[in-house]
């Protein structure tokens, strides 16, 4: 079949029988990123009321001096949950939700790389945070502050299940953020339309590919931090308890390590819409469009070399704080590029102000203020008097509000009609407007003068003699006039849908893909992906639209039922692969489900329970695999525009291949945070004096390195002889060292009695479970082989197992290494 | 043009990665110093890391773009600055191993 078959009309039915999502409950099989970037951003939504709301609460708490509104431990809760929801439930999946939605769009393909991934992050998402509200609305809330500071945290300061609902729930949601890491990644990489160069693609996939890395460095300390802080609270392994070996500042460290990292991850992608709400607006290219690419690459890096600015007054070295603050001081500088770079574009254009502009202006006013109290605040001395007091939170609001929640305004009136289909009537967005911008400053303006008035952050309630009443109470107002202009977007948001004016294309004149589909947009996007060459945000969709409708381009046509976009070289953009997604399936559904159960059962204290709801998820995990795959080589088949290209599964680059090595560099910075976890404290923890050296069986160890060796080899073999059976050698060695490290395991002395036992079974445990999964995956490999999905050219199976074997083995070198130090710690060690 | 472009890709982000690696050594120097007491080595050992960790930054700030074929140049003189910076940071954030109290 080719793309002159069919008319326009018969292109679009039969392209929709395919990408379609069934009806009823058949929804909740979908795994289309239209609908849920969709359900992402409408769920993030909700919880920013809900997150609001409770923002409503401190403010009333807060109005008055001697308030008994709520006592304090419902308000530390409140004030825990409001952090908690904004951060992790908000503004995280707010942006990859809007990412899943646009970027398919923006870079000229049908769907991400990973469909079903996609629908089992959110379900993840919509579980974890679910735990949360309902751990809330029974009162078991978490209350230790958003960023669950140990000792505070620790069993003994939060006894009840209040911490144990923020480090379980907080750690299932984040494997939305882990999954939506690895598909932006690989899908920005890899699936774009043909001729999309890495440097012809719009900035806001640039900024999308600078905030997945970031990402992928940035979750995994934070995941390790939540399973070691549980570990402790579980089973008395005592990572962070001083009087055991441990050590708080490792859990700050861990925290902030990820926590850092995250202001940026949440203001890069929002950035990325201003540099591509600004070009509309100001009717002309970007300025500086090389200058920005070096400042966001500058910033993804120099972000993860403040995080020690939040722990200024902790007692750390003169030198280290003087990193630290050059670093949080530098970082101004790729930003202010960014910055001038708009306002360039702005002068150097001939703006139009509508209604997204105004959020711009307001972006521009209160984030540049939130950028300078970060330079006062990247000042040691200014620092430590400053430090946890309301200048803080005016600060961090300046920064978040301005930086995420404004651009997300501006961005919302720009791709709000994508959605819908219709234009906002405008009636109610000047208002909102307006009671935004002087609600927001009025409550937070103030904050900073509470702040240097030596208010401090959290407490419930105030005397009335220390001269901060009136502030309070002028910040509560303004909350509230706040309040009511999300109340009037929200409603305008609905006037919009409901009596918006139609329209047919491109209302902004845009330069980007995303306006040359249908609106609002139908089920697969693009009839046929366009031939890209020219840079992706200087495009004319109105002139594209109706060519790829008419089904003009690569894979106008359908092709025996399947979901069918394109792979590209991540540099060149040249089209290297056709390839096949999975359709519509529940097994996202159960996976997350089945997921779920491992928290809960964590929750409520079934720790037998815990290890059937993995095994029920691997084993979902596996079944996602069934179908997919060809049984035979088919060669390079007809991709259009007179151009063939082999399937994925017969290309050695395909998108399953990098997005598990970007899973493998995720784990790898997972364990490297638990290598330094381990070496801190080694080297600065307290109670180490005195310990005597562990006579470890060093038979064991050399006979656990060589099994994971021998099956990495193993697995190298098959892959580079193409001989699967060597894989069941793979299985058996790997099964072995899994044996001998679970032998090793159940020796560790005590783990409970100290932190130097605790840490030497989290590195054995670590080890256990990556030789464990190499042998899951040649063992995989072994399956997929017998059903016939492998060949010498459809070989991804056998370069998975290699891949995973290989790392277990590398892994267990600087695991066993350091599990030889900790045990002849006090030894001289 | 493929070769030349992969190679600004791998420009792109060498600069700060290499700043990110002098980064995590002269942090983990410093702790491990205090740690392990290395008394009146401590700071001419972190002085001479800063100094090589210069080399390799100043070597990539001088990488000059290619001449010729858009779109690759672009990448490239991105890739320069984004090097120049992670020298001038790596100046500027590291010099304090010259003065301020290492342990205290």
């Amino acid at each position: 079949m080719s793309q002159s078959d069919l008319s326009p009309i018969r292109l679009h039915r039969a392209l929709n029988d395919i990408w379609g999502t069934p009806p009823g409950l058949g929804r909740l099989s979908s795994v289309n990123h239209t609908v849920l970037g969709r359900r992402f951003m409408v769920v993030a939504l909700i919880f920013f009321a809900i997150g609001g709301l409770l923002s409503m609460l401190i403010r009333a708490q807060l109005a008055t001096p001697n308030s008994a509104f709520v006592g304090p431990e419902i308000y530390n809760q409140i004030f825990t949950m409001h952090g908690t929801v904004m951060m992790f439930l908000f503004a995280i999946p707010m942006f990859e939700g809007f990412a899943i939605y646009i970027l398919p769009k923006m870079l000229g393909a049908r769907d991400m790389a990973f469909p079903r991934l996609t629908a089992y992050g959110f379900w993840c998402y919509l579980f974890g945070g679910s735990i949360l509200i309902i751990a809330m609305l029974m009162g078991v809330a978490p209350n230790g502050g958003w960023f669950m500071y140990t000792p505070l945290s620790s069993r003994p300061y939060t006894p009840g299940i209040n911490a144990d609902v923020w480090l379980l729930g907080i750690t299932f949601v984040e494997i939305s953020a882990v999954t939506a890491a690895v598909e932006l990644f690989v899908t920005i990489l890899k699936v774009r339309a043909p001729g999309m160069s890495l440097i012809r693609m719009p900035l806001f996939a640039w900024y999308m590919l600078v905030t997945s890395g970031m990402m992928i460095v940035g979750f995994p300390p934070l995941i390790l931090g939540s399973i070691l802080l549980e570990l402790e609270r579980a089973f008395g392994l005592p990572f962070f308890d001083p009087t055991r070996g441990g050590d708080p500042l490792l859990w700050q460290h861990l925290f902030w390590l990820f926590g850092h990292p995250e202001v940026y991850i949440i203001f890069l992608p929002a950035a990325g819409a201003l540099s591509t709400i600004i070009p509309v607006f100001a009717q002309r290219p970007i300025l500086g469009f090389r200058a920005i690419i070096a400042a966001i690459v500058a910033m993804g890096f120099l972000s993860f070399g403040l995080w020690v600015h939040h722990m200024f007054t902790v007692g750390i070295p003169h030198l280290a704080l003087a990193f630290f603050s050059a670093a949080s001081a530098l970082v101004a500088i790729p930003t202010a590029i960014q910055i001038f770079a708009w306002i360039g574009t702005l002068a150097s254009g001939r703006p139009r102000w509508d209604i997204p502009m105004l959020y711009v202006a307001g972006f521009f006013v209160v984030f540049v203020i939130g950028g300078l109290t970060g330079v006062m605040l990247a000042m040691v001395p200014f620092n430590t008097q400053a430090h946890d007091s309301y200048f803080v939170v005016a600060h961090l609001h300046y920064v978040l509000v301005g930086g995420f929640v404004f651009p997300m305004l501006a961005a919302i009136y720009h791709w709000m009609p994508h959605i819908s289909g219709r234009q906002s009537l405008y009636r109610l967005s000047v208002p909102a407007f307006w009671f935004i911008m002087v609600g927001f400053n009025l409550t937070f303006f103030l904050m900073h003068l509470t702040g240097l008035m030596g208010m401090p952050r959290r407490i419930s309630t105030y005397p009335s003699n220390w001269g901060w009443d009136w502030l309070n109470l002028l910040s509560s107002v303004g909350s509230f006039i706040l309040t009511m202009g999300f109340a009037l977007v929200l409603a305008d948001i609905v006037m919009q849908f409901r009596f918006g004016r139609p329209f047919r294309r491109d209302p902004w004149h845009a330069g980007t893909l995303e306006w040359a589909i249908p609106t609002p947009p139908t089920n697969y996007s693009f009839a046929a992906l366009p031939r890209i060459d020219a840079p992706g945000d200087q495009l004319a969709p109105r002139l594209i639209g109706p060519q790829l409708a008419g089904g003009r381009g690569y894979l106008g046509f359908p092709r025996d039922g399947q979901m069918e976009t394109l792979g590209v070289d991540m540099v060149t953009g040249e089209a290297e692969q056709l390839i096949v997604l999975p359709q519509s399936s529940f097994l996202p559904l159960w996976t997350g489900l089945a997921t779920g159960s491992i928290f809960v059962a964590l929750l409520f204290g079934f720790y037998w329970l815990a290890p059937l709801g993995a095994l029920l998820t691997v084993v979902l995990f596996l079944l996602w695999t069934v179908k997919l795959g060809r049984k035979h080589d088919s060669g390079p088949v007809d991709i259009g525009m007179g151009e063939q290209a082999p399937r994925d599964v017969e290309c050695p680059g395909n998108v399953t291949v990098l997005a598990n090595r970007t899973a493998v560099v995720m784990d790898a910075i997972l364990f490297s945070s638990l290598l330094f976890g381990g070496l801190f404290l080694l080297v600065v923890a307290p109670n180490w004096d005195g310990l005597a050296p562990l006579d470890l069986p060093l038979w064991l160890l050399a006979l656990a390195l060589m099994a994971s060796t021998a099956g990495a080899g193993f697995s190298w073999l098959a892959r580079r002889a193409n001989a699967s059976g060597l894989l069941i050698g793979s299985a058996v060695a790997q099964v072995l060292a899994v044996v001998v490290l679970a032998v090793l395991m159940a020796w560790v002395p005590e783990p409970t009695g100290h932190a130097r036992q605790a840490t030497m079974f989290a590195l054995l445990a670590y080890a256990t479970i990556h030789t464990a999964l190499g042998a899951l995956m040649s063992s995989y490999g072994i399956w997929r082989v017998q059903q016939g999905f492998v060949s010498t050219r459809r070989n991804t199976e056998l370069v998975l197992a290699w891949l995973w074997n290989g790392y277990a083995a590398a892994a267990l070198v600087p695991a066993l290494g350091l599990v030889l130090m900790l045990a002849l710690a006090g030894d001289g060690a | 043009m493929s070769a030349q472009e992969r190679r600004a890709l791998l420009l792109l982000v060498a600069g700060f990665t290499v700043w990110s690696v002098a980064f995590v050594v002269l942090y983990g120097m410093q702790a491990l110093g205090c740690a392990f007491g290395w008394g009146d080595w401590h700071r001419p050992m972190l002085i001479g890391a800063y100094l090589l960790s210069l080399l390799p930054l100043g070597w990539l700030a001088r990488q000059r773009p290619y001449s010729t074929g858009e779109p690759a140049t672009t990448l490239s003189i991105s890739a320069l600055w984004a090097n120049r910076a992670a020298l001038v940071a790596g100046i500027l954030v590291y010099f304090p191993v010259t003065f301020a109290t290492v342990c205290i």
